[in-house]
C-alpha cells in the first residue's frame, strides 16, 4: 500500500472515531401529537414517575454569596454532576459526584440523609418548611415543577422536540414576557419524555440573553423505577451519623427569628409552605424568598453585593442582578435586614422589601 | 519479534531502575503516613489516600492515584518515545529492519513491549503498596449492621466486602494499564516522526500537559470529552455504590480510539519511510 493510501486509511479511522459517538445525537427527534396543555398535565404528574440516570447542570450565575451561602453560589455558578435514583417524590437519592468523592442526599418520606464522603458523616434531618436550594432542586424535574407547572398556562407554548438521552423529548416554552412583565426570566424551555412526563432537559434564560443562565440535562436516562434498596443507607462505623435540627441559614431564620412575614409583598401571595419567619412568595416565573438576617449575617452580604457589577444602592437597600436572579439586602450597615432574592427586577424586589419592613409582625416574647 | 522485544525490555537495567523510581514515591508516602498518621481530608489529595490510615489494603489504589497523573505517563512517554527513534539514534534501526520482519510487526512488537512495561510497573507498584499498606497501616474492617467484617467503605458510604474490594481494585489496575495504552500509541507515533527519542517523549508530554490544562478550562468544553487525560481518574467510579460505569466505559473507548488512530498513524508514517540510521 502506498503512503497516501495509508494516510487515507488513518483519515478514515479518525472520521470513524469522531463520527460514531456523534451519530446518536444527529438522529432527528420525533414530534409528539400531544397538545401543550396535555404535556403540562403530564409534567405535573412527573414527580411520581420513577426513573434513574445521570444529570449535568450548568449554572452561570455569579451570585454575591459568602459564608453560609457558599454552596448555593457553587450550585448556581458551576457545573454539577449528579447521579439520580427517583422512585417517587417521597423516595429518591441524588449523588453529587466529585473527582475523588461524592456528597449524597437520600430521601425517604420526610427524612433526608445527607452523606458526605469528604466529611465522612451522615446528617439525618426532617424536611423543614423552608431551606436553601440543594442538589436535588437542580434536577430538570424539580426545576420544571417550580417554574413550568406553576406558570400561567397562557404563557406556555409548544416548541420543536429534541433528542435528549436517546429520547425524542417533547418541548414546552414558558415565555417570561407573557407571564409577568416584572420577571427577569426571558424564557424557560423544557423537554420531557412524552411517555412518562419526566423532564429531561431544562434551559432557563435571563431576559434579553441568548445563552441559558441555567441548564439541567439528563444525559443517561432509564425510565424504570429503581429498587428501594438503592435509596436506603446504613452508615458504616467509619461514618459519623448525627441528627441535625437546623439545615441552613434559611431554616434557622424560619424556625427562630421572632417575626412573621406579611401575607403579600409586591402583589405576590405568601406560599402555604411559609409557616415561619421566612417568606416564599409568588409562583411560576415570578417567585421570591425573603429571609430576615441578623447584622452579622447581613453585613458580609451587603459587602458582597456592593462589589457586584451593576449593584444599585439606595438609602436603605443594596441590590444586584446575577443573570435572572435578583438579590437585594435591606437595612443599613451594622443593622439586620431582609434578604430578598428572586426572579423579579430590582424595582419589584425593593417594593417587596418595603412591604416586608412595613408588614412583618414581631411575635410577643411568650410565642417565641 | 515480540519475544525479542520483551526480552530486551525485561533484561534492560533501565527498565527496573525506572520502575524502582516510580515505586519509590508511593512507598515513601506509606512510610510517612505510618510515622505521622497525618493524611489528607477525604475527597482531597490523591484519591483514597485519606482512607488508607484506617485500611492499609486500600493503599494500592492510593498508590495508583499518586503515580497515574504524572510519573507513570512520563515513564511510558520515555519508553515508547525511544521505541523507534532510540534505535535510529543508536544506529541499530536499519540492522533491525533488514531482518525478514515486516515493519508493522516491528511496531506491534514495540507497542507490546511498552505495554508489558506498563503492566509490570503497575503490578510492582500495587504489590509493594499492598504489602507496605498492610504492614505499616493495618488491615481494614467495617461494621455492617451488627457484624464486624473485613472490607471497607465505598465512596457512597456503603459497605464493600473484601472480595468486592479486591475485584474492584483489579478492575482499577486494569483500567490504569489501558489508560497508558493511549500515551504509548502517541509516543510511538512521535517516535516514528522525531529524530531523537527525547523529542518524541517531550512531544508526548506536551500533548498530555495541554490535555490536563484544557480539561480545567470551561472554554474548552467542546473538546473536553476527547482529551487523552479526560477519564484517567474515572477508576474512582469503580468504588461508588452501585458502580458508575459511564466514565469508565467512555475512558476505555477513548483510549482504544487513541490507540487505533495513533498506532495507525505510526504505521502510515513508518511503513515505507526511508531509514538511513
Amino acid at each position: 500500500m502506498t503512503s497516501p493510501r495509508r494516510w487515507l486509511v488513518v483519515a478514515a479511522l479518525v472520521a470513524a472515531v469522531v463520527l460514531l459517538p456523534l451519530a446518536p445525537r444527529l438522529l432527528p427527534a420525533d414530534e409528539t401529537d400531544q397538545e401543550p396543555a396535555a404535556l403540562l398535565a403530564l409534567l405535573a404528574e412527573a414527580p411520581d414517575a420513577g426513573w434513574s440516570g445521570y444529570v449535568e447542570t450548568t449554572g452561570t450565575l455569579q451570585l454575591p454569596a459568602t459564608g453560609d451561602l457558599d454552596d448555593l453560589g457553587s450550585l448556581l455558578g458551576e457545573t454539577t454532576r449528579l447521579r439520580v435514583w427517583w422512585r417517587d417524590a417521597d423516595s429518591w437519592r441524588v449523588d453529587r459526584l466529585l473527582t475523588a468523592g461524592e456528597s449524597d442526599l437520600r430521601h425517604t418520606d420526610d427524612v433526608t440523609v445527607a452523606y458526605s464522603y469528604e466529611a465522612q458523616e451522615a446528617e439525618v434531618s426532617r424536611d423543614p418548611d423552608i431551606r436553601l436550594p440543594r442538589t436535588s432542586d437542580l434536577l430538570p424535574s424539580e426545576l420544571a415543577r417550580r417554574f413550568v407547572v406553576g406558570a400561567d398556562p397562557a404563557a406556555v407554548s409548544a416548541i420543536p422536540a429534541r433528542r435528549v438521552a436517546g429520547v425524542s423529548a417533547a418541548g414546552l416554552r414558558v415565555d417570561g414576557s407573557l407571564a409577568d412583565e416584572r420577571t427577569t426570566i426571558g424564557r424557560v424551555d423544557v423537554w420531557l419524555d412524552p411517555a412518562t412526563g419526566v423532564p429531561l432537559l431544562l434551559e432557563a434564560y435571563a431576559e434579553g440573553s441568548s445563552a441559558p443562565a441555567l441548564t439541567s440535562e439528563v444525559r443517561d436516562y432509564d425510565p424504570g423505577t429503581p429498587p428501594a434498596s438503592v435509596v436506603a443507607l446504613e452508615p458504616t462505623a467509619d461514618t459519623d451519623a448525627e441528627r441535625v435540627d437546623v439545615l441552613d441559614i434559611a431554616d434557622a431564620a424560619s424556625q427562630y427569628a421572632p417575626l412573621r412575614p406579611p401575607a403579600e409583598v409586591a402583589g405576590l401571595d405568601l406560599q402555604p409552605s411559609s409557616r415561619g419567619a421566612v417568606g416564599v412568595y409568588g409562583r411560576g416565573l415570578t417567585q421570591l424568598v425573603a429571609i430576615p438576617l441578623r447584622d452579622n449575617e447581613a453585613d458580609p452580604l451587603r459587602e458582597q453585593v456592593a462589589v457586584t457589577p451593576d449593584a444599585v444602592a439606595t438609602d436603605d437597600t443594596i441590590g444586584a442582578l446575577a443573570g435572572p436572579l435578583g438579590v437585594l439586602v435591606g437595612g443599613r450597615a451594622g443593622d439586620g435586614g431582609w434578604l430578598v432574592a428572586g426572579t423579579l427586577d430590582l424595582d419589584a424586589l425593593r417594593t417587596a422589601e418595603a412591604d416586608l419592613r412595613a408588614g412583618a409582625v414581631y411575635l410577643p416574647e411568650e410565642d417565641q | 519479534m515480540i519475544r525479542v522485544e520483551l526480552s530486551k525490555m525485561v533484561r534492560s537495567r533501565r527498565t527496573w531502575v525506572t520502575i524502582l523510581l516510580i515505586d519509590a514515591l508511593p512507598s515513601l508516602v506509606a512510610v510517612l503516613l505510618s510515622l505521622t498518621a497525618i493524611g489528607p481530608r477525604p475527597g482531597t489529595g490523591p484519591a483514597f489516600l485519606s482512607a488508607v490510615l484506617t485500611d492499609g489494603t486500600l493503599f494500592p489504589l492510593a498508590a495508583l492515584a499518586i503515580v497515574l497523573p504524572l510519573l507513570l505517563p512520563i515513564a511510558v512517554a520515555l519508553t515508547a518515545g525511544e521505541a523507534v527513534a532510540g534505535e535510529a539514534q543508536q544506529g541499530t534501526l536499519r540492522y533491525l529492519l533488514v531482518r525478514p520482519v515486516g515493519r508493522l510487526s516491528f511496531l506491534v512488537a514495540k507497542m507490546v513491549a511498552v505495554m508489558a512495561f506498563v503492566v509490570i510497573t503497575i503490578v510492582v507498584v500495587a504489590v509493594t503498596a499492598y504489602v507496605l499498606g498492610v504492614l505499616l497501616l493495618g488491615n481494614g474492617e467495617v461494621t455492617a449492621g451488627s457484624a464486624v467484617v473485613p472490607g471497607g467503605t465505598s465512596v457512597s458510604g456503603t459497605t464493600l466486602s473484601t472480595p468486592e474490594l479486591v475485584g474492584r481494585t483489579a478492575l482499577a489496575l486494569a483500567y490504569a494499564i489501558l489508560c497508558m495504552a493511549g500515551v504509548a500509541a502517541i509516543a510511538l507515533f512521535l517516535s516514528t516522526v522525531a529524530d531523537s527519542p527525547l523529542g518524541a517523549a517531550l512531544g508526548t508530554m506536551a500533548v498530555l500537559i495541554a490535555s490536563t490544562l484544557l480539561f480545567t478550562l470551561d472554554a474548552a468544553d467542546v473538546v473536553r470529552d476527547v482529551l487523552p487525560t479526560r477519564y484517567w481518574l474515572a477508576f474512582v467510579d469503580l468504588f461508588r455504590d452501585p458502580v458508575l460505569w459511564r466514565d469508565v466505559v467512555r475512558g476505555v473507548l477513548l483510549q482504544l480510539a487513541y490507540v487505533v488512530v495513533f498506532f495507525g498513524a505510526a504505521w502510515a508514517n513508518f511503513a515505507t519511510k526511508d531509514v538511513t540510521d
